[in-house]
């Protein structure tokens, strides 16, 4: 849900470049203690610096595509680009999540293919009676 | 939506926490902020802002828990804005966002006390110069 209904032209590009408050001010209320509270300052301030943190990281991931001629900046350029940029931490996980992700598509488009195959055969029976 | 969907079954099963961690960031607002990051950005595979949700979580995890850390150590319950500066400035990693913090510092002060003088610095008080 918008909050910046009647705003003009320069807020609603403004909003356009930040992930919505309430989106990151649940994840950081997740992580506090629960008679912990956030200022709306501070959330703010932490929609600026994940912006920050965006453009960032795909920056390097970026130039990393550059340089290799491809383009089309994908998940593993994104994990590189991180570790390049001190987020040691966050690789390893986000490897792992990138390679479930894989999997779980992989899956996904076979289970599709198979029901695909089963219901266009059974919808040219239903057509042909 | 079937992506939010699929976080959440990534994501219980990757870290082995409870189903209710989930992945809820709007990928498509994701993808037009790695847009704007710059010319070079030309196109971008559908797994990257995935991938970007789930390293945004972890930032914002990282950067709230070493803000609270200040703000508990002044007693206080509530997080503020200056919490996130000083974890911001002590933490290494998140050198990147110094510059933004100036300027964000400026701005509010321009917004708090409009009359001063624009080169009037952060955290520093220079004595005015009259006619």
């Amino acid at each position: 849900m918008e909050d910046n209904i009647g705003a003009d032209d320069g807020s609603i590009k403004e909003q356009d470049r930040l992930l919505p408050i309430a989106n990151v001010g649940r994840i950081m209320k997740q992580i506090l203690p629960p008679n912990a509270k956030v200022s709306k300052e501070a959330k703010e301030m932490m929609q600026e610096c994940v912006s920050e943190f965006i453009g960032f990281v795909t920056s390097e991931a970026s130039e990393k595509c550059r340089k290799e001629r491809r383009k089309t900046v994908n998940g593993d350029d994104m994990c590189w680009a991180m570790e390049a940029l001190g987020f040691d931490n966050y690789a390893g996980p986000l490897r792992r999540y990138l390679h479930r992700y894989r999997d779980f598509e992989g899956d996904k488009a076979n289970q599709d293919k198979a029901m695909n195959n089963s219901s266009v055969s059974k919808g040219v029976e239903q057509s042909l009676s | 939506m079937r992506k939010a969907g699929l976080y959440s079954r990534i994501s219980s099963s990757s870290s082995g926490r409870s189903g209710s961690q989930q992945h809820s960031l709007p990928l498509a607002r994701i993808k037009k902020i790695m847009k704007k990051s710059g010319d070079g950005v030309k196109m971008i595979s559908g797994e990257a802002p995935i991938v970007f949700s789930r390293a945004i979580e972890l930032f914002i995890e990282e950067l709230t828990r070493k803000s609270w850390v200040l703000a508990a150590e002044g007693k206080r319950r509530t997080l503020q804005r200056d919490d996130v500066v000083s974890a911001i400035h002590g933490t290494d990693v998140f050198d990147f966002l110094v510059d933004l913090v100036c300027v964000s510092d400026q701005q509010n002060k321009r917004r708090e006390s409009p009359v001063e003088s624009e080169t009037e610095t952060v955290g520093s008080k220079r004595p005015k110069v009259g006619p």
